[in-house]
């Protein structure tokens, strides 16, 4: 039994050696990533990569968890799927060494109007509702006061709550609902803040049918681009450098713009 | 103990959530009760018996109660606007409320009049009573306490599914507790409202025991 164990093993062992060998492993990039938009901005990216002679390999994942150990554990180069505080988060919770190395594109949150049809015309009093959760109903409080309806509590950021709001002259009630019930409540209040994925989802163009949008160097847009993601020490390798030199390309920003109409915005 | 604001905050969570308790229940039994005596009375064993009535209010109730409260909120939301004219906040949230209860509580009070032991019904019938004579002066007053205890159960449940109203920005307890106690990670936040939901329901649950042992002319 040991010796048929030990021919098993040789033989893989050998077979590995030689594919090694036939393999331009250096020219190919794996990279995990979520469906939409991230794989299919890659898409493009693998389209210029290939010119370069470069083959980028896209992995698509439905989770958040198994991209970051696979890059962990070098199954992967590199992934695109998530932000800077989930990637801190994570890297604190599973013991990781992954780094960003470029930041690509984010998803704004917009202002939509519901009964009132613009910002200016929001009266004494009115209804506005922001998603319930977390950081999201901190974007959208930040939202607010960008625009000059609220202001908040100094250092309160991307922990604001309704608490936290300091001075509300025009006496808005602000209302927090599910941020998937958002869209449905939008013919009941004045204006809804809402998140980039769920006003496209239900047929709302942030491009167009937003009356304010997350700008391009808000604290928001920074902090929660998504980014591309490496193993600590894979840096500087001319596959990353290749990545993302081809991912913060223009052909790949005109890409972004021409087929997310404002959902998805390059940060590049 | 909390942030400021957080007193407000659940004072008021106290009262939207009284509110939605409150009036759902006495809605849900507006027409529950009513339903729940057809029910009873049509049922083949029952003093009027009206067999498809009873089969189809029987179907249309188990029909509604087998939608869990959070689909039936966000699916009735038409609905909702048509009569209240919006779909958030706590009197908006009312609606599905009643909607989701009104079978449960026609159960409720079903069961109860069942109860009533068919001596005295016989003794009414063999009297010349009619069936609304029956229904107002014997099952009725004869199923009080058990109806009562049916009362406090009933405003339990619902103030449970109030919980979810702050999914469409109803308000109330629950909604503090999802939306900063579980969102946030504000365990404080989320003991305290349990805190006082366990209260709330302790009170209901007392007055109605204690009502429905008064009403029993039994025990007295």
């Amino acid at each position: 039994m040991k010796k048929i164990i030990t021919i098993l093993i040789s033989i893989t062992l050998i077979a590995v050696l030689f594919t090694g060998c036939n393999k331009p492993e250096e020219n190919t990039i794996k990279i995990g990533a979520s469906i939409t938009p991230h794989s299919e901005i890659l898409e493009v990216a693998k389209e210029i990569l290939s010119t370069q002679g470069y083959t980028l390999d896209i992995v698509e994942y439905n989770d958040y968890v198994l991209p970051n150990t696979a890059t962990q554990d070098g199954e992967l180069h590199a992934n695109y799927f998530q932000h800077l505080p989930y990637l801190t988060n994570f890297n604190d919770e599973n013991d990781t060494h992954l780094v960003p190395v470029a930041t690509i594109h984010y998803e704004p949150f917009g202002i939509y109007a519901g009964k009132t049809k613009s910002i200016d015309e929001l009266a004494d009093g009115a209804t506005i509702a922001v998603p319930n959760d977390g950081t999201n109903e901190a974007r959208a409080l930040l939202l607010l006061e960008v625009q000059g309806l609220i202001t908040l509590r100094e250092g309160a950021k991307f922990t604001a709550t309704i608490l936290d709001i300091e001075s509300n002259p025009k006496n808005l009630n602000i209302k927090e609902i599910e941020a998937a019930q958002l869209v449905r409540a939008l013919e009941d209040v004045d204006l809804a803040v809402i998140n980039g994925n769920y006003a496209l989802a239900a047929g709302l163009n942030v491009g167009v049918d937003a009356l304010a949008v997350e700008d391009k160097d808000s604290d928001a847009a920074q902090t929660y681009a998504n980014i591309v993601v490496v193993k600590e020490g894979n840096e500087q390798t001319e596959e990353i450098k290749a990545l993302v030199k081809a991912l913060q390309s223009e052909e790949i920003k005109n890409f972004i713009n021409e087929k997310y109409n404002g959902a998805v915005i390059p940060t590049f | 103990m909390f942030e400021q604001g957080m007193y407000e905050l659940l004072a008021k969570g106290i009262v939207e959530s009284l509110y939605m308790t409150v009036s759902s229940t006495l809605f849900a039994y507006i027409f529950g009760l009513p339903l729940g005596v057809l029910l009873c009375v049509t049922d083949s064993g029952g003093i009027f018996p009206i067999p498809i009535i009873n089969k189809v209010f029987g179907f249309l109730i188990n029909l509604l109660r087998s939608v869990p409260f959070l689909i039936l909120l966000v699916f009735i939301l038409p609905f909702t606007r048509m009569i209240i004219g919006t779909t958030i906040g706590s009197t908006a949230t009312i609606v599905p409320l009643v909607v989701a209860s009104t079978p449960f509580v026609a159960r409720m009070v079903e069961s109860s009049l069942k109860e009533v032991g068919s001596g005295v019904i016989e003794a009414a019938q063999s009297m010349g009573s009619s069936v609304f004579q029956i229904i107002y002066k014997v099952l009725i007053p004869e199923a009080k306490p058990s109806l009562l205890i049916g009362g406090a159960i009933a405003i339990t449940t619902i103030l449970g599914y109030s919980a979810m109203a702050g999914f469409v920005g109803g308000g109330g307890l629950g909604a503090i507790a999802v939306n900063y106690g579980y969102y946030r990670y504000q365990q404080n936040v989320m003991t305290v409202t349990v805190l006082l939901l366990v209260i709330v329901v302790q009170v209901f649950q007392e007055v109605g025991t204690r009502v429905a042992r008064l009403s029993d002319k039994r025990a007295n």
